[in-house]
């Protein structure tokens, strides 16, 4: 293990990654990566796959256009020799109430505004998308074309190559003990492999990130819940886009391989880091999907898993540094959407260490927001 | 080589009956599996690996693995060497990975 670094980043996720590819790619090179287990084992491994654009908020609609449109260019960019499988089949969002309804047409006027191409459709446009589609109970949708799918394993693959490439050291099941500080300035960590000494450390442990903020003193206000996914055996394509919806609390896609990808949240979820499967999950999620995607009852589930969402008080990310520690970053809190932000948390968590003007204003996304009480809360999360 | 113990299920040879398979009309025992009447009978390519198009034959033989799936009388994806054999069942070499529509 290398002695010391310009930078140490906590969590070989996809934000870690990320970051690390862009420190280097801007000429910061001594850079260590120091993930637990093996890359992408936490959430960023166990998340849907899935890339939209359309969200609630202005800033969550930035971070994802930005990180789509890296996404778009990632396997050249990066050189990849695999394949991201980055698949545009779009997001079916569909409404069920008279308020989400309401909330979709805010959504879509807030999302052109930006330059995001949504649009409102009555159900029978939806079922053109998704013929198989049972509209009972549904009042409308919004479909954006642009967003989709992503294979984690191979982007996180992706940007870990090309980080290595340029000189960064990425040191997989080593686990960090301890942040060293002094007169609250970063110094350096403890891993379970050796010690590194820093001035620079950033926090993108995912769903670990309150354990790696008490290492120096800092109790975020945030909290790991468990979510669960399940996915069918492979078939033949029926199911383009995405299909989501945040009344009826569901997602669902048919990943490259074939296989039907499908998850919802649950209030009752554990908090305590676990990430057991559960029964309850199974009986909710077969029952819900298969009422709105009937042909789905066709499909034979094989396995199902479970990973943390690290939810933040408005459900937006917590981008920056931090005011009472000199030198400790956060890139932290997704709510569900780590993976999806990936590149474009790269790029401006880099951008943001080296004091360069960030390609996007993340200053309202800093972790003071919270004291200030200026949140702007994300109304669609499943 | 008729199959007649199997780790999970039971086989209680019944009477004889005719079922089709990719058009050709073959004999089996009620009672039995499709699997085993197909691989009595000589049949041992049961699927193609989707990738490669490679032949894929009998392997776990308890519903776990998918290497035996086919099209029985319309549905896709069954599981043969679990599902019993019927008089007059139209059993097809399944293309691709299915259809659930």
């Amino acid at each position: 293990m290398i002695k010391s670094a310009d930078v140490v980043i906590i969590g070989g996720g996809i934000s870690g990654v990320a970051i690390a590819y862009n420190l280097a790619k801007k000429g910061v090179r001594n850079v260590a990566v120091i993930e637990k287990g093996y890359l992408a084992s936490g959430s960023t491994g166990r998340c849907g796959a899935g890339i939209r654009q359309q969200w609630g908020t202005e800033m969550n609609c930035r971070i994802a256009k930005f990180a789509c449109e890296l996404f778009e260019n990632a396997n050249e960019e990066l050189e990849y020799e695999g394949d991201i499988e980055f698949k545009q089949g779009g997001y079916l969002m569909i409404s069920s109430t008279e308020k989400e309804h309401e909330q979709f047409k805010k959504n879509v006027e807030l999302q052109n505004s930006l330059g995001i191409p949504s649009r409102l459709l009555s159900l029978e446009e939806a079922k053109e998308i998704v013929p198989f589609l049972n509209t009972d109970g549904l009042v409308s949708a919004t479909f954006c074309q642009k967003d989709g799918h992503l294979n984690p394993f191979h982007t996180t693959d992706a940007f870990a190559r090309a980080a290595e490439r340029l000189g960064v050291k990425i040191y997989k099941f080593t686990e960090v003990t301890s942040i060293i500080t002094e007169n609250n300035r970063i110094k350096g960590v403890r891993t379970t492999k050796g010690d590194i000494s820093t001035n620079v450390i950033v926090n993108a442990a995912g769903g670990y990130s309150q354990q790696i903020g008490k290492m120096v003193g800092i109790d975020l206000p945030i909290y790991s819940e468990r979510h669960q996914i399940l996915v069918t055996e492979a078939i033949d394509q029926v199911l383009e886009p995405m299909v989501m919806s945040f009344s009826l609390n569901l997602y669902c896609q048919q990943v490259p391989h074939g296989g039907l990808l499908m998850g919802r949240g649950d209030e009752g979820e554990p908090r305590d880091l676990r990430i057991t499967s559960g029964w309850h999950f199974l009986e909710e999620m077969t029952k819900t999907i298969t009422n709105v995607l009937p042909p789905l009852k066709n499909a034979r589930m094989i396995r199902q898993w479970a990973g943390l969402y690290n939810i933040t008080p408005d459900r937006q990310p917590i981008l920056g540094p931090v005011d009472e520690v000199e030198g400790f970053y956060l890139a932290v809190g997704f709510s569900g959407h780590g993976f999806m932000f990936g590149p474009a948390t790269g790029v401006l968590i880099a951008e943001c260490i080296l004091g360069e003007d960030t390609t996007l204003p993340i200053d309202m996304l800093h972790l003071n927001r919270f004291k200030k009480g200026e949140l702007i809360f994300e109304p669609s999360v499943v | 080589m008729r199959i007649d113990k199997h780790p999970i299920l039971e086989f209680k040879k019944g009477k004889k009956v005719k079922f089709t398979f990719d058009g050709k009309v073959y004999e089996g025992y009620e009672g039995e599996t499709i699997a085993a009447a197909l691989h009595a009978a000589g049949v041992k390519v049961l699927t193609h690996s989707h990738e490669k198009k490679r032949p894929r034959g009998f392997y776990c033989a308890i519903g776990n693995c998918g290497q035996c799936v086919m099209e029985v009388n319309g549905v896709s994806n069954v599981r043969t060497c679990i599902e019993r054999l019927k008089e007059g069942m139209v059993i097809k070499t399944q293309k691709g990975k299915g259809s659930i529509l």
